[in-house]
């Protein structure tokens, strides 16, 4: 959608906030518009969407993804030195070679590959930076300033201008993708939110009085004739 | 030791017939017949039954 005239009598029409925002990030260098192809593939219920298949599938996102990583981790190790020391010399836990041992890139996750760093030398102002082994740089423009400023682009339309963001809509629809069972409880397909006890039990105790005061004037009628309760039976149990 | 004498009334609970768990609180002499009477539910907003409930059905 960014041709450059269009791009310029839009503008034009953004609010001062998006416009030096884009001044100051570029979105031909930052956007997500640019940002190179992503490999990982997709979860499965995202596809599924894009697709337009309304039938339920089965296969979840870490399938997909899992047969991706063995298949690099496989190639990766296919050097002859790799491959003696895991399975000759060393025991099966214990092994140097970290992808052998199931490790995942950090961005095996399509969510993850989502968030593009930026291109070298200009980085992503929404996401944080590693400095080092253990210490971490927070993001220029924090969570809060990003999810106004994906609300604002959202509502000018020029949401995919912006930098990949943690807010962004297709971060948060490929994460709700893959994170099927985190939902809330309950409210998933065939399921049933559980519900205080007085809520589960209203129905039969609402029922229960209906009856009772159904049966009342009869009840009333017996106790009088039995002389006010002398010689009454049914007394309730506490 | 002597076991203490038992009080000449007792404290009863009147549960409403009416099933809604709501009851009166009532003060009686120890060997009355069970107390029965036709009072206000506030929950069904209504006069109904209230008979007094027995302890382990003792009362007869």
């Amino acid at each position: 959608m960014a041709t450059p005239q269009a791009a310029s009598s839009l503008a034009s029409k953004l609010p001062t906030r998006l416009r030096n925002f884009f001044a100051r990030y570029p979105p031909q260098i930052y956007s997500t518009t640019v940002r190179p192809p992503i490999t990982v593939p997709k979860p499965a219920a995202l596809a599924q969407a894009a697709a337009g298949a309304g039938a339920p599938n089965a296969t979840t996102t870490t399938t997909t993804t899992t047969t991706t990583t063995t298949t690099t981790s496989s190639t990766s190790s296919t050097t002859p030195i790799t491959d003696a020391i895991t399975e000759s010399l060393l025991p099966s836990p214990y092994t140097p070679n970290r992808e052998a041992k199931g490790y995942q890139p950090p961005d095996h996750k399509y969510s993850d590959a989502l968030l593009w760093k930026g291109p070298k030398g200009q980085l992503n102002p929404f996401l944080p930076r590693k400095l080092g082994e253990r210490k971490w740089e927070g993001p220029r423009i924090g969570l809060r300033r990003q999810a106004e400023l994906v609300k604002l682009a959202r509502q000018f339309g020029v949401e995919e201008l912006l930098p990949p963001s943690r807010k962004s809509a297709e971060y948060k629809e490929a994460r709700r993708a893959e994170n099927q069972g985190l939902a809330v409880k309950g409210t998933g397909v065939g399921q049933k939110v559980k519900g205080h006890k007085w809520e589960r039990t209203m129905e039969a105790r609402l029922e229960d009085r209906r009856k009772a005061m159904l049966e009342m004037p009869e009840m009333v009628r017996l106790w009088k004739q039995r002389g006010h309760g002398r010689g009454w039976k049914q007394w309730p149990k506490k | 030791m002597a076991k203490k004498a038992k009080s000449r009334t007792i404290t009863v609970r009147l549960i409403s017939m009416a099933m809604t768990g709501f009851y009166r609180t009532m003060v009686r002499p120890r060997t009355h017949r069970p107390l029965s009477m036709l009072k206000y539910d506030p929950v069904v907003k209504k006069q109904v039954l209230f008979l007094e409930a027995t302890k382990g059905g003792r009362n007869k």
